[in-house]
């Protein structure tokens, strides 16, 4: 398929007076493709709208052409591992995804849930019930049973979290394998660095907004080129200030009332390589030198302001 | 795995093998030991509660009398209250519904398990032992009475009750009110309060059944079966309008 899998059209989501979505539109192609943001940015509820679990509060939502809240049918062609750690307790592993192969109307579920769970490095023959697994390995459960009836769309929310390396790797792998088969796959996460191993695409979510989109390697280079604003503590603001300025090391400075300097630079490398020269020609004793705004929220916040 | 292209979408699955899944998964959860511990002991109270009608002058007024009261009116709703309001409720509590939500299953199918659900563990664990106690009781042509109005009680329970779960927060403390403020109290006082009143007609099918004479069983044959199964279509109808517009964590 060429054309776009999941269209998302001027969509607003809000619960009472808070918003958890506003005006987001954006398409999605087949491949994998990550959605990037922080912790309460709206990732999970525009997952629910794009599988129809909630209705769009304002826009349309289409997954191959229909809508998935309303379409029955639709619901065959995608599989979801949602965030929350629940599972049916008095279940096996392989009897919880069996159970989901039959809703799917999966000709031979019970083959096909071996299958998935072995695709996830998971026994089939296991016979211990759900709860007594670790939290890795309810991960890999809740991703067989999102891929056990093939779907076209797999919608995957948060899938790295409890896995250890190795089966991050392996996981990642698995979502390219998927991915190249011509399926869309969509991952969230809140961790920069994860997404970079995704794939090159990448919607950035914050505060409800879409803050960016496209290529990672732009959106990437955008987010390392944002200035950076760190905190100096030292004896002599005013004079190592005017200096930083005057080298050109920094395109801000504030001084706060506490005699603290705030400066933000383009080329933290180099503010590094020159503050305790420039600080020694000012004669200035340097206490401490902080980042601010570092994280990944900073980064966030960054672009939707840019 | 074959890929995305060659991935065919026939028809949707068989609805009756879609459903007996949905009635197993509902049924597990339901049976956690505490719960058939405590609605086993409610069970073999009626039984108990049969040997000791055996005693009586008229064993067979005092056997209906004794289903009547503490079967149909009192084991019964409360059973099927406990276990449907959970049915579903906790579903939705524990985030599980999201699981069952996004399948190619008719909306219906999911209040319609937990209404089987229900009904099976009900029926097993209080129906069958209101059905022995008039065997104990030495009253054995009651077993059949019993059987139609208990089960017709425990469907219209489940229905009204699963539709609670769905359509109310804290529906168990919504139920019990109902069952003890409106059935056991309002009900019993006003002749036109008992029209609403599920336990009034499940009594009145048991007392045409037996062609006996029991306290707020005054409707006909035909009119109580009718309400009873109309409660639980009802109730199916409501779960399944509130299931299709439910919004799933």
């Amino acid at each position: 398929m060429s054309g776009p899998v999941v269209e998302v059209q001027g969509v607003s989501k809000w619960f009472g007076g808070v918003v958890a979505v506003s005006d987001v539109s954006f398409t999605i192609p087949d491949g994998v493709t990550a959605l990037l943001g922080p912790n309460g940015a709206g990732k999970s509820t525009m997952l629910r709208l794009l599988c129809g679990l909630a209705r769009p509060s304002k826009g349309t939502v289409r997954v191959l052409g229909r809508d998935p809240r309303t379409d029955l049918d639709v619901t065959r062609l995608i599989g979801l591992a949602p965030q929350q750690e629940s599972v049916f307790e008095p279940l096996t592993a392989h009897a919880f995804v069996r159970a989901t192969a039959v809703l799917h109307g999966v000709p031979d579920p019970t083959a096909a849930a071996a299958a998935a769970l072995g695709r996830v490095e998971l026994d089939p023959a296991d016979t211990r019930r759900l709860p007594t697994y670790s939290k890795g390995m309810r991960q890999r459960v809740k991703l067989a049973q999102a891929i056990v009836h093939e779907p076209r769309v797999i919608v995957l929310d948060e899938p790295l979290t409890g896995l250890d390396p190795r089966q991050r790797s392996h996981m990642i792998a698995l979502f390219h394998s998927l991915g190249g088969d011509g399926r869309c796959v969509i991952v969230t996460s809140h961790v920069l660095e994860e997404v970079e191993r995704f794939g090159t695409r990448v919607l950035v979510m914050t505060k409800g907004r879409l803050a960016a989109s496209g290529d990672f390697r732009e959106i990437r280079a955008l987010m390392d080129d944002r200035p950076l604003r760190l905190r100096v503590r030292t004896d002599a603001a005013q004079a190592l200030g005017g200096a930083l300025l005057g080298a050109g090391v920094v395109v801000g400075v504030r001084i706060q009332a506490d005699g603290e300097l705030l400066v933000d630079t383009r080329d933290a490398r180099r503010l590094a390589h020159e503050i305790p020269r420039i600080a020694r020609a000012e004669r200035a004793r340097l206490f401490e030198i902080r980042p601010l705004d570092s994280d990944l929220e900073g980064v966030f916040r960054y672009l939707v302001e840019r | 795995m074959t890929t995305a292209a060659d991935t065919t979408h026939g028809p949707r699955p068989a609805p009756l093998a879609t459903l007996r899944q949905l009635y197993v998964i509902v049924l597990r959860l339901q049976l956690t030991p505490l719960r058939v511990l405590a609605i086993a002991a409610l069970g073999a109270v009626a039984v108990l509660l049969g040997g000791l009608t055996r005693r009586d002058d008229d064993p067979l007024q005092a056997t209906a009398e004794m289903v009547a009261g503490y079967g149909i009116t009192v084991a019964v709703p409360l059973c099927v209250l406990w276990l449907a309001t959970s049915s579903l409720g906790d579903l939705v509590d524990d985030g599980l519904l999201v699981y069952l939500w996004l399948k190619p299953v008719a909306r219906w199918q999911l209040p319609a398990a937990a209404v089987l659900a229900v009904a099976t563990v009900v029926g097993s664990l209080v129906v069958v032992p209101l059905v022995v106690a008039p065997l104990v009781a030495g009253t054995s042509e009651l077993a059949l009475d019993v059987a139609v109005s208990a089960l017709l009680a425990t469907l219209a329970y489940a229905g009204l009750f699963v539709a609670l779960g769905l359509w109310l927060r804290r529906a168990l403390w919504w139920g019990l009110a109902y069952l003890l403020v409106w059935e056991n109290g309002i009900a019993r006082a006003s002749e036109g309060a008992s029209r609403l009143s599920v336990g009034g007609y499940a009594r009145s099918v048991l007392a045409r059944l037996a062609d006996v004479e029991l306290a707020d069983a005054g409707r006909s044959l035909g009119l109580g079966v009718s309400v009873l199964v109309a409660v639980a279509i009802g109730g199916l109808v409501a779960a399944t309008i509130r299931y299709r517009r439910a919004e799933i964590a």
